[in-house]
C-alpha cells in the first residue's frame, strides 16, 4: 500500500505536485493518468526517495521507502526516465543491483527470462531499442521480488506484443496480492489494464476512483435534451456543478444532471421536453472532460499522440 | 520461498502473500554495497581501460626515464642545474625513476574518479543505485572505498613494474637501482597513496559538478593549471599559496631531505589531507540532500 499525504514538490518557482494525497491498494492495478507534464514522474521519484518532497509525507506500507531494511524487496520501480549505464551490459546491471540485497544469481536469470530478455542480456544496453530497455527497467524492478511495484510509463516503446505483456503482467502482479501503481498519459491503455484509476493534472488529484466510475462518467454524464422552451429549461436546470448548453434550435446538452433529475425539474416546472437522451461518454471523452482545465499542454491531448519528448528534467 | 516458475510472471503465485512481511530478507548492508560497486567496476569497459592505460604509461615512462636518467647522469658533473635535483633525492638519481609517470597516473585514475560518479548520474544510473541503497552514503563510501583501492594498487603496482623494466636500463649506464631500498619502498607507497589521493579528490567533484567534462576540468585545473597560474603571478602570496595546492605536496611527501620552498613533510600531508577531505565530506552532505 502506498500512502501520499498532502505531497508538494516545488522546483525553483514551478510547482510540478502541488500537494496530493491519495492511497495506492494491494491486490488491485491503481492507474496512474495524467498529461504529459503532469507531475506522475515526479511523485513516483518522491515515493522512491529520490526526489525529497517539499511538503507533505508518502509511505510504502506504512514506512517511508529510505527507512525499510531492504527496500529493493519492498518495493520495485521502473522509473519515467533511463536508469542504467549504457556501457554495461543488462546481465551485469542486473548482477550489480542484485549485490546489494544478496538476490541469488539465479533470480537474475529469472527476471531476465520473465522479461524475454534472454538473448540480449550479455549485449551492452547502449544498443538496446527503447521498448528492450523498458523490459530491463520491468527486470530490475522484479528483482527483489517486491510487494510494491512502480512502473513509469511502462508500454511506452513496446511492440503491440509487449504492450499485451505488460497488460497481463501487472494484472497477474495485483491478482497475486500486490501493489501495483502504473502510470501513463494514454486514458486507452488505462482502461484496459487498471483496476483503480488516479488521474493528476497540474500536479493535482483530478479523480480517484474505480475504473468503471470513471468510464460511465458519474458526476460527469450528458444527457441531450429537447424541448420547445430550451432557453425557459436552460433557466430551470442552471445551477452549481451544472452546465446546459444550446446546440442547436430547441437541443440541448446538459452536464452534471442526470436523466431523471432533468425530467423531475421540467415536470416541477411544466417545461414539456420530447427527447431526454443519457450520453454514455467513451473513455478518451471522460479523459478529456476531468484534465480540460488542467491540461498543460493541449496539443497532446487533441492529437492523442503519445508523445516522448519531456518538457523537462525528469 | 516458495518454488518459482519461469513460465509466470512473477516468481509464483502466493509468494507475495507467503513473505514474511516483518523479515523480507537481506537488504543493503555495507558488505553488499560494496561488493555491488567493485561488479560495477569491474563491467565497464572503458574502467578497465583506463587502468591498464596507467599501467601501460607508468612503466613506458619508467623505461623512458630510466634512460633519459642514464644521459643526464653523464653530464650531471658539468652541469650545476642537475646537480641540484639529485640532491632532492638525497644524490640518488636512480630511485625516483619508477615513478616518474605518477604526473600521468595522476591524472587518469583522477579524471577515472569523476567519471565514476558523475556517469551515474549523465546516464541516469543514478536512480537504480540510489532506489536501492536510499540512504545514499554506503553507495558513495562503497565506491570512495572502490576508487582509492583501485588507484592505490594500480599505481604501486605499476610503479614496481616500471622499477623492474628500469634496472637493467639504468645498469648500462652504471646507475644502481634498488628496489627493496627503504627509499624505494617510501617513493612506491608514498606516490601510491598520493595518486589514491587525487582519485578521491575527482570522485568528489564528480559527485558536487555530476557531470563529466566540467569534473575532469576542475582536476586539470587543481593539479596542472593552478600550479602554473600561481607561479606565473607575481606576488608573495601566490608563491606562498602554491605551496598549498594538492600537486605541490608529492614533492615533500617523497623527498629524502627537506626541499627549500615546499612544505614540511607533516605539513604537506596535512594538506593533502584536508584536500581529500573537505570536497569529500562536502560532497556527501549534498549528495544527501540533493534531489538524484
Ligand atoms: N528536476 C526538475 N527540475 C525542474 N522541473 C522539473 C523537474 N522534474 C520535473 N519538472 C517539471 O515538473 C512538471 C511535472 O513533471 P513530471 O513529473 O515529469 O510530469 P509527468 O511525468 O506527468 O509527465 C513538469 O512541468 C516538469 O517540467
Ligand atoms: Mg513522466
Amino acid at each position: 500500500m502506498i500512502e501520499a499525504e498532502g505531497l508538494t514538490k516545488v522546483y525553483g518557482d514551478k510547482t510540478a505536485v502541488g500537494g496530493v494525497s491519495f492511497t495506492v491498494q494491494a491486490g488491485q492495478v491503481t492507474g496512474f493518468l495524467g498529461p504529459n507534464g503532469a507531475g506522475k514522474s515526479t511523485t513516483m521519484r518522491m515515493i522512491m526517495g529520490l526526489d525529497t518532497p517539499t511538503a507533505g509525507t508518502v509511505t510504502v506500507n506504512g514506512v517511508p521507502f529510505a527507512r525499510h531494511a531492504a527496500p529493493l524487496r519492498e518495493i520495485g520501480a521502473l522509473l519515467d526516465a533511463k536508469a542504467v549505464h549504457t556501457s554495461r551490459s543488462a546481465y551485469n546491471h542486473l548482477l550489480a543491483m542484485a549485490a546489494t540485497h544478496s538476490i541469488p544469481r539465479k533470480r537474475v536469470h529469472e527476471v531476465i527470462d520473465m522479461t524475454g530478455l534472454a538473448e540480449v542480456a550479455r549485449k551492452k544496453v547502449k544498443g538496446f531499442s527503447l521498448g528492450m530497455g523498458q523490459r530491463l527497467g520491468i527486470a530490475a524492478a522484479l528483482l527483489g521480488d517486491p510487494q510494491t511495484i512502480i512502473l513509469d510509463e511502462p508500454v511506452n516503446g513496446l511492440d503491440p506484443e509487449g504492450v499485451v505483456w505488460v497488460r497481463n503482467l501487472v494484472k497477474y502482479l495485483a491478482s497475486e496480492g500486490r501493489t501495483v501503481f502504473l502510470s501513463s498519459h494514454l486514458m486507452s491503455e488505462m482502461a484496459l489494464t487498471a483496476d483503480h484509476l488516479i488521474v493528476i493534472g497540474r500536479g493535482k488529484i483530478i479523480a480517484d476512483a474505480p475504473i468503471k466510475d470513471i468510464i460511465t462518467g458519474k458526476g460527469h454524464s450528458r444527457t441531450r435534451v429537447r424541448s420547445d422552451q430550451p432557453d425557459r429549461l436552460m433557466h430551470v436546470l442552471a445551477g452549481t456543478g451544472v452546465s446546459v448548453e444550446l446546440q442547436d434550435h430547441e437541443l440541448l446538452e446538459v452536464t452534471g444532471l442526470d436523466p431523471r433529475q432533468i425530467a423531475r425539474s421540467a415536470l416541477d416546472n411544466q417545461v414539456l421536453i420530447y427527447e431526454l437522451t443519457p450520453l454514455q461518454a467513451s473513455l478518451e471523452e471522460a479523459y478529456m472532460e476531468l484534465t480540460k482545465d488542467e491540461v498543460e499542454y493541449h496539443s497532446l491531448i487533441t492529437t492523442g499522440a503519445p508523445v516522448s519528448a519531456q518538457s523537462g528534467g525528469n | 520461498m516458495s518454488t518459482s516458475t519461469s513460465t509466470q510472471p512473477a516468481a509464483g503465485p502466493g509468494r507475495a502473500a507467503a513473505r514474511n512481511a516483518a523479515n523480507p530478507g537481506p537488504g543493503p548492508s555495507f558488505f553488499r554495497v560494496l561488493n555491488s560497486e567493485f561488479i560495477k567496476f569491474r563491467t565497464l569497459l572503458s574502467t578497465m581501460i583506463l587502468l591498464a592505460s596507467t599501467a601501460v604509461v607508468m612503466v613506458g615512462f619508467g623505461a623512458l626515464s630510466a634512460w633519459g636518467t642514464g644521459q643526464f647522469a653523464d653530464q650531471a658533473a658539468s652541469d650545476p642545474g642537475a646537480a641540484e635535483a639529485i640532491a632532492s633525492q638525497g644524490g640518488d638519481l636512480a630511485v625516483s625513476v619508477p615513478t616518474s609517470g605518477a604526473a600521468f597516473a595522476q591524472l587518469i585514475l583522477g579524471s577515472l574518479g569523476v567519471l565514476l560518479m558523475s556517469s551515474e548520474f549523465t546516464t541516469g544510473m543514478a536512480r537504480s543505485t540510489f532506489a536501492a541503497v536510499p540512504k545514499r552514503l554506503p553507495a558513495f563510501i562503497a565506491k570512495l572505498v572502490v576508487v582509492v583501492v583501485s588507484a592505490f594498487v594500480v599505481t604501486a603496482v605499476s610503479t614496481y613494474v616500471a622499477g623492474l623494466v628500469s634496472v637493467p636500463i639504468l645498469d648500462n649506464f652504471g646507475l644502481k637501482l634498488d628496489l627493496a631500498s627503504s627509499q624505494s619502498v617510501k617513493l612506491l607507497l608514498v606516490t601510491g597513496g598520493y595518486v589514491a589521493a587525487v582519485a578521491a579528490i575527482g570522485m568528489a567533484l564528480g559527485t558536487l559538478l555530476r557531470n563529466s567534462a566540467g569534473g575532469i576540468m576542475a582536476l586539470v585545473g587543481l593539479f596542472f593549471v593552478a600550479p602554473i597560474a600561481f607561479q606565473l603571478i607575481p606576488g608573495e602570496f601566490f608563491e606562498e599559496a602554491r605551496k598549498y595546492l594538492p600537486g605541490n605536496t608529492i614533492t615533500p611527501l617523497t623527498a629524502v631531505e627537506h626541499v627549500p620552498d615546499t612544505l614540511e613533510v607533516w605539513q604537506a600531508a596535512l594538506v593533502l589531507g584536508a584536500w581529500v577531505v573537505v570536497p569529500v565530506v562536502l560532497a556527501m552532505i549534498l549528495l544527501k540532500k540533493r534531489d538524484v
